[in-house]
């Protein structure tokens, strides 16, 4: 089912992202991308610093993925991220300023300080949520796309998961009703080899989560996912399948992430040379820095401008998190129900 | 503004309530397993598919977890799904969806979503159906914030609530007692609504408040027309909701007969008794309790098979006899 | 059935205590609330009282041994209820026959009382519904009072509405062990008690012959408070204690003057049909017994005074005000202090009893307006020197010289035909300072 892979190539055979994108998307995609790291970073280094309590799962090292994916939706189409969403939420389109401030557990935050990391949405920009429990928003993205099919609405929905959910029941009563129903969503599993400390290798029976795809009668694509035209090739063929009313795909998104599983993992499971090849040999921000450079879309000035412009929004969004109120304890138990007015 | 009223069966009222509000939302439809041409495991939609379609009257797969979160995910982009569990004991399999994302999306995404969902639970005991088909498990949703659990008593109520139900913007979910689904009692034409979050007092009286749910109200009545002739005023609450609970009404009805019996068939301990009667204990009615308050609950074991081994899990009138006798004689 | 009673536990690490005294014998009649015998710890001797009404039988409980806490060392009958019980003598040799009395029929308790009243502690520790006691509190009665019809004799709404109902008011269960009429009748004493609430709650402390001894406490105690005294040695002649309006369990109003007092004490006397008497009176209840004793209603025969008001304008206002205003013991300790010479006779039982009253914060608020009304801005605003040159009765005013509370020098100044006693060594307390010497003296003006 796999599809082949496209190599690096030059002229008309240049890459997907390079025959689709002009030069000032693809430049914007590299901006998100340092979003997408420097906000971990700084999530990081503010949760060391004590000012983010609770715990915090990153993705760097995965930003390809969650930005190939989105690079085909457009704002009305939806997603449902995971425990490990950061990435797909600034992909989507949230601004740093507000998630800082959730973190912060400020009344400007996405969730008014309700969430978190782990539950952090913005659904004015279709992120539908991240979710705390393993596979849990693969039926939602079902349900989701149920609407945008009963709306006949041109939505799509794009279901994250990881390596660990497709092990979930949910999963594949998920996978089955998309299926069944040809419903138009995009099930997107980041594989970045360990559930928690286990790995693919012991914790499932198939050599790749995309050969489940079979079992539901959909296309199941696997992808380097720390390619990022790669990735949004593939989820550029899924996303026309779905809103054709074709149905679902199933993209296995081969990655990997530098951190561990959560702030406490004592990464007893990896070993130093793994982690250290993933670092240096295929970081998707550098692969796709060079890559740039090589077919002339940007300078090395250019790459320092999009680094210091970066730098100054994770700066500014640092500060407006920590200069925001704080919510009063009488609002306790807002948002439990619908308030009625 | 008197609509017309005529005898359905609560199944019926329940069908028609979904009638209309499918006929009046677009947004609505249901979901279930064989809910379509099989009509449902108890009939209660009955032949909706053949009127609305099969794009609104859904069979799913036996996929309890997974139809329940399409449900909520329909639901949180705009649909008004109304989600049908064969069985209430079936929402086991479903919990995640139900306790993990439906009750709590709203709160966790700090009120940017609504999460307009139906569940409907057919519960209970005395259809012979045992230990994994007759449990009521309404204690187990009302234990959790961002729910509704209503549980209609009445073909009339069981309407109104349904259609209210659908109206709300947070989950809902209503516990239908199976041996209800044949019951007949007046219900109105067209659309109307019975509020959630309100008790009804069933029966006025002085000297006994029995504070019942869904089955147990008609119980709890036929108890306490024969205690009418033994000089014996009983005042029934049908408690309807129990999240959020009425407790004002009991309070007032306690304030005024001084003594309180619960009867519900989910299990005793830590069940709606519990409730009823902590939320007495709490309150200014503590101070007018001329006697210890009671609980009639299930036995403290799985439903059984054999039909008097069934009987005597749950509490029969000849219980509420008892316990409404030893209560105002003063034997307890 | 029978009322059982134990021995009770009445210190934290009791497991068995000594009955020093019965005193009641088995086969007499005995009502709810008097004391039934005494017991025996390292640390004190202490009184229990009769958890019911009826005829003490079946006494187990020998005197002088040590018995497990909890044992049953008696039972009450109600009257004409068989005796059926087993007996065995608690901790006593089998050789030893228990004691039978006859068990013929004794004549009938001069009460109305439905049931034989519940096991159950004093006041708060009363079992009865939540109903019960908002309606008791709200009528001023005392749980204890009050025989519970429920299970366990539990106190319920009928048990309080029917005493609130009936003719003799709220005092009917607590109806006094009143002489027999002389035609050997009962007295329907819950019919001679007058039905305007004037009646005061009391007890009978001793039973005996002769002269009754009429006690009247001060101001912030109950009748309760005289109970040390009587332990002071034997005392034949009767001892009936009272506790005045807004104090211990009677009516928690706010009496307008001493004459209103004083017509409740005589109202109780009446109803009591309590005959020639010695009046003793400590502090404010000195007062009010000058006052009892010069309106000549009550057939007062002699007149005791223990550091009694109304002699000067002087009095401790501090201490008056904090000892309302204590609701701890660390706030309450401090003031009982200033009520003795010795701080040694502050014993745990005394400090604990004022304690539970202090904890009682609508029995301190009346009190507090009591203070108000009679000892305005630390002045005694009454005076009984008046009333006390006009008797003809023998008078004695006992005093402690270190009287922290009312000047001991107030009483210079009375007319020669009174006595005086002042105690060296001693505070506003000498029936608690010097119990031999005061219960001698009253025994003495009894039995005159």
């Amino acid at each position: 089912m796999a599809q082949a892979t496209a190599g690096k190539a030059t002229g008309a055979n240049l890459p997907f992202i390079y025959r689709e994108y002009s030069p000032e998307q693809l430049k914007q995609a590299l901006h998100k991308m340092y979003l997408i790291r420097r906000f971990e970073e700084g999530a990081e280094d503010s949760y060391t610093r004590g000012l983010i309590h609770g715990t915090m799962h990153l993705s760097i090292g995965q930003e390809a993925s969650a930005m190939g994916i989105c690079m085909p939706l457009t704002l009305d189409d939806q997603i449902t991220s995971t425990h490990r969403g950061h990435g797909h939420c600034i992909a989507k389109g949230a601004e740093v300023a507000k998630m800082f401030a959730e973190f912060f557990g400020k009344t400007t935050g996405y969730c008014r300080g309700r969430g978190g990391s782990m539950h952090i949405a913005d659904v004015t920009t279709g992120n539908l949520g991240a979710n705390g429990i393993v596979g849990g928003g693969l039926p939602i993205a079902v349900g989701a796309a149920l609407t945008a099919k009963r709306t006949k609405s041109e939505r799509v929905v794009v279901s994250f998961f990881g390596d660990g959910a497709n092990n979930e029941g949910a999963f594949h009563e998920a996978l089955n009703m998309a299926s069944i129903w040809k419903l138009p969503v995009i099930f997107v599993c980041e594989n970045n080899g360990y559930g928690m400390s286990t790995s693919t290798a012991r914790s499932t029976a198939v050599a790749n989560i995309a050969d489940r795809a079979a079992a539901y009668a959909m296309p199941g694509v696997i992808v380097d996912g720390n390619n990022l035209s790669e990735v949004a090739e593939a989820s550029h063929e899924a996303v026309k399948r779905a809103r054709a009313g074709e149905g679902p795909t199933l993209i296995e998104s081969k990655t990997y992430r530098h951190r561990g599983h959560s702030k406490s993992d004592r990464n007893r499971y990896r070993t130093k040379e793994e982690i250290e090849d993933w670092m240096t040999n295929r970081d998707p921000i550098t692969l796709y820095e060079t890559q740039l450079q090589e077919f002339g879309v940007i300078d090395q000035a250019g790459i320092e401008g999009i680094r210091e412009a970066v730098r100054q929004e994770i700066a500014d969004a640092i500060e407006f998190a920590k200069a925001s109120p704080s919510p009063e304890i009488a609002n306790l138990e807002r948002y439990v129900y619908t308030e009625s007015l | 503004m008197d609509q017309p009223v005529r005898e359905l069966s609560y199944a019926q009222a329940i069908q028609e309530a979904m009638a209309i509000a499918m006929e009046q939302d677009e947004r609505v439809f249901l979901m279930g397993e064989d809910i379509g041409v099989y009509g449902g495991a108890f009939q209660v939609t009955g032949d909706l598919v053949e009127r609305f379609g099969a794009d609104r009257v859904i069979d799913t797969p036996i996929s309890e977890l997974g139809g329940a979160g399409v449900a909520v995910g329909a639901a949180v982009t705009g649909l008004r799904p109304i989600f049908e569990f064969q069985f209430s004991d079936f929402a086991t399999l479903a919990m995640e969806q139900i306790v993990n994302q439906a009750a709590k999306m709203r709160y966790m995404l700090g009120g940017a979503v609504s999460v307009p969902v139906v569940m409907r639970f057919p519960a209970g005991s005395g259809t012979g159906a045992a230990a994994q088909h007759s449990q009521s498990l309404e204690a187990w949703l009302g234990h959790v914030p961002g729910l509704k659990v209503i549980q209609p008593a009445t073909p009339h109520d069981a309407k109104g609530m349904l259609l209210a139900a659908v109206a709300d913007p947070d989950p809902v979910m209503i516990f239908e007692h199976k041996l209800l689904y044949k019951m007949k009692g007046p219900v109105p034409e067209g659309y109307y609504t019975v509020p959630i979050g309100k008790a009804e007092i069933r029966r006025e009286g002085r000297d006994l408040t029995i504070v019942a749910t869904s089955i147990m109200v008609h119980k709890a009545l036929e108890a306490a027309k024969t205690l009418e002739a033994e000089g014996i005023d009983v005042e029934v609450v049908d408690l309807r909701t129990i999240r959020p609970m009425d407790t004002q009404t009991v309070i007032d009805s306690v304030k005024k007969t001084s003594r309180l019996l619960c009867v519900y068939e989910g299990v005793k301990t830590l069940g709606v008794g519990a409730e009823v009667s902590a939320a007495i204990a709490e309150s200014d009615a503590f101070d007018f309790l001329d006697a210890p308050i009671v609980r009639l609950g299930g036995a403290e074991t799985p439903i059984p098979y054999n039909p008097e081994l069934e009987k005597a899990t749950v509490p029969q009138v000849p219980d509420i006899l008892k316990a409404a006798r030893d209560l105002v004689s003063g034997r307890r | 059935m029978p009322t059982e009673v134990i021995l009770p536990k009445v210190d934290m690490d009791m497991a068995t205590g000594k009955i020093s005294r019965w005193y009641v014998e088995e086969g007499a009649p005995v009502k709810k609330g008097d004391v039934l015998f005494e017991i025996e710890t390292d640390k004190a001797a202490m009184e229990i009282d009769a958890p019911a009404s009826g005829i003490l039988r079946d006494v187990t409980g020998k005197e002088g041994i040590d018995i497990p806490v909890g044992e049953p060392v008696a039972w009450i009958y109600a009257e004409g209820e068989a005796q059926d019980r087993p007996v065995a003598a608690v901790a006593a040799p089998a050789t030893e026959e228990p004691k039978r009395e006859d068990t013929k029929p004794v004549q009938a308790e001069p009460m109305v009382q439905a049931q034989p009243a519940a096991t159950a502690a004093k006041g708060e520790g009363a079992r009865a519904t939540p109903l019960a006691r908002r309606l008791a509190a709200e009528a001023g009665l005392s749980l204890d009072a009050i025989a519970g019809s429920g299970p366990k004799g539990r106190v319920t709404r009928s048990d309080v509405e029917a005493i609130i109902s009936a003719p003799a008011g709220r005092t009917e269960a607590k109806a006094p062990d009143a002489p027999r009429r002389p035609n050997g009748q009962p007295s329907a004493s819950s019919q001679a008690l007058p039905t305007d609430g004037a009646v005061l709650n009391h007890a009978w402390l001793r039973q005996g012959s002769g002269r009754p001894i009429v006690l009247l406490h001060g101001f912030g105690a109950d009748l309760n408070s005289w109970r040390p005294l009587l332990q002071a040695g034997p005392v034949d002649a009767p001892v009936l204690a009272l506790d005045l309006p807004g104090h211990g369990g009677s009516g928690r109003t706010v009496p307008a003057d001493l004459d209103a007092i004083a017509a409740q004490v005589e109202a109780t006397l009446a109803a009591l049909d309590v005959g020639p008497l010695l009046l003793v009176g400590h502090s404010f209840g000195g007062a009010v017994a000058a006052a009892v004793a010069s309106r000549g209603i009550a057939d007062v025969r002699a007149l005791a005074l223990i550091a009694p008001a109304g002699l000067g304008p002087e009095i401790n206002g501090a201490f008056l005000d904090g000892f309302v205003r204590a609701r701890s013991e660390a706030s309450l300790v401090p003031w009982l202090k200033l009520l003795v010479a010795d701080e040694q006779l502050l014993s745990k039982p005394f400090v604990n009893a004022t304690l539970a009253q202090s904890a009682d914060s609508e029995l301190r608020g009346v009190q507090a307006a009591i203070a108000d009304r009679f000892f305005a801005d630390g002045t005694q605003t009454f005076d009984i020197r008046k009333q006390l040159a006009g008797l003809r009765i023998p008078v004695r005013v006992m005093f402690g010289a270190g009287d922290r509370i009312i000047p001991s020098s107030q009483a210079f100044g009375l007319p020669g035909e009174i006595a005086l006693h002042v105690f060296a060594a001693t505070g506003h307390m000498p029936q608690l300072e010097q119990r031999e010497a005061v219960l001698r003296i009253l025994l003495e003006m009894a039995r005159a």
